[in-house]
């Protein structure tokens, strides 16, 4: 027990101060030092939880996951907020990348097509109009609020997902009635969104759309008006170009 | 293929926790949505993976939901943003601390204030031109030269 609480601790400290390592600063700091840290932290938690068994798999999942936290972090920490936005894309394109390990195409492309196409492309207009002045980045950039505390809170609370995933199996954990409770009320998913327990890949157009469109129709009409009074909503609160351009 | 589901979940809560940290700490207020589209972003990986572990796909219908939610969020954020930066020509947070209720009291910023002046980073240029030749001015006057063309180096 003790043993398993420091495999989970470690490297979630050294992750921890990988980031706080990042953190902008006042004193240049060298960032090769982060990426020690967090490599030995990718390398203890990668070892801590189970393999597939496939070398294919493993190696794709490494790769995406360690871009992903790289990135993430990169730009959680980054001064200038343009290249945070990058760093986001960068986010994005690898975990679409693991979407499509869980056997996710539709959801991947519809991730980069949304997020890297869409959502990207309007948070860098936005940075272009609202940084003229050319000054370089601003000191609200340079400096984050309560980084430390900010820090320790967010790694605490993985700390605790880490260790109720890693404790948690499927197979041995759950007794005999909250098994049967769980089979009744949860397990069970609606008819149309079923898969084949031999199917490798389950998110194809085809089936999710049967899922959407059989078992969520309404849900889909709420998500689509939603949408519509969104848009109706980012029109209205937008500045008028008789307000003046920014 | 055996389970490696505990993986996925492990990077979804630290994209979670991530763009936690950037939320609470960045003060840019586009970096502070992006930040809450990257918690969306591990909520999404962990939703397909529980779809995965589960033979269905409600979990993968319900991030199509949160996928349209970010696009929905990510449209009236960015067009607040513009509105609050015509009226104060500061991307900061803490510009707006003023609309909070009148009996509290105002938060205490723990990072010290920033002189503007730590801020700039001037230019690093390489010496050019000749060394002057002082030993043509006496003692006192070569050394004044000396210094203010150190002094005019530097800055």
């Amino acid at each position: 027990m003790d043993n398993s609480l420091i495999q989970i601790l470690m490297p979630l400290a050294l992750g921890a101060g990988a980031v706080l390592w990042l953190l902008p600063s006042a004193k240049h700091k060298p960032r090769f030092i982060a990426g020690i840290l967090g490599a030995t932290s990718f390398y203890f938690l990668s070892s801590l939880t189970h393999q597939s068994g496939s070398l294919e798999r493993d190696l794709m999942f490494d790769v995406f996951a360690a871009v992903a936290l790289v990135a993430g972090a990169m730009m959680v920490t980054d001064k200038s907020p343009a290249y945070a936005a990058l760093w986001f894309a960068l986010v994005t394109l690898a975990v679409c990348g693991l979407f499509f390990l869980q056997s996710a195409p539709f959801l991947a492309a519809a991730s980069v097509i949304v997020y890297a196409g869409a959502i990207i492309v309007t948070f860098l207009f936005v940075l272009m109009l609202a940084s003229q002045g050319g000054q370089g980045s601003a000191a609200y950039d340079q400096r984050p609020t309560h980084g430390v505390f900010a820090t320790i809170s967010a790694f605490a609370l993985l700390g605790i997902v880490v260790g109720s995933v890693h404790t948690w199996n499927p197979d041995t954990n759950a007794t005999a009635t909250t098994k049967s409770v769980v089979k009744r009320d949860v397990a069970a998913p609606k008819p149309l969104s079923q898969v084949a327990q031999d199917q490798e890949v389950a998110g194809s157009l085809h089936q999710l759309g049967r899922s959407l469109f059989g078992d969520y129709l309404y849900a889909v009409e709420l998500a689509g008006t939603l949408l519509l009074v969104a848009s109706i909503g980012a029109i209205a609160i937008a500045p008028r170009r008789s307000q003046g351009t920014l | 293929m055996s389970a490696d589901y505990e993986r996925f979940l492990v990077v979804g809560a630290a994209l979670f926790a991530l763009g936690a940290i950037g939320f609470l700490s960045r003060r840019n207020l586009i970096l502070m949505v992006l930040s809450a589209e990257m918690m969306l972003h591990g909520i999404g990986l962990s939703l397909v993976t529980f779809s995965k572990l589960h033979h269905s796909l409600e979990g993968q219908a319900f991030t199509v939901f949160v996928l349209t939610v970010a696009a929905c969020e990510a449209g009236l954020a960015l067009s607040l943003i513009l509105l609050l930066y015509q009226s104060k020509k500061s991307l900061d947070v803490n510009v707006w601390t003023e609309i909070r209720e009148p009996d509290l009291p105002p938060p205490v910023d723990s990072s010290s204030p920033v002189a503007e002046e730590d801020l700039q980073e001037f230019p690093k240029l390489t010496p050019a031109g000749l060394q002057p030749d002082v030993s043509r001015f006496g003692n006192q006057a070569g050394r004044e030269l000396v210094s203010a063309s150190q002094k005019g180096g530097q800055s």
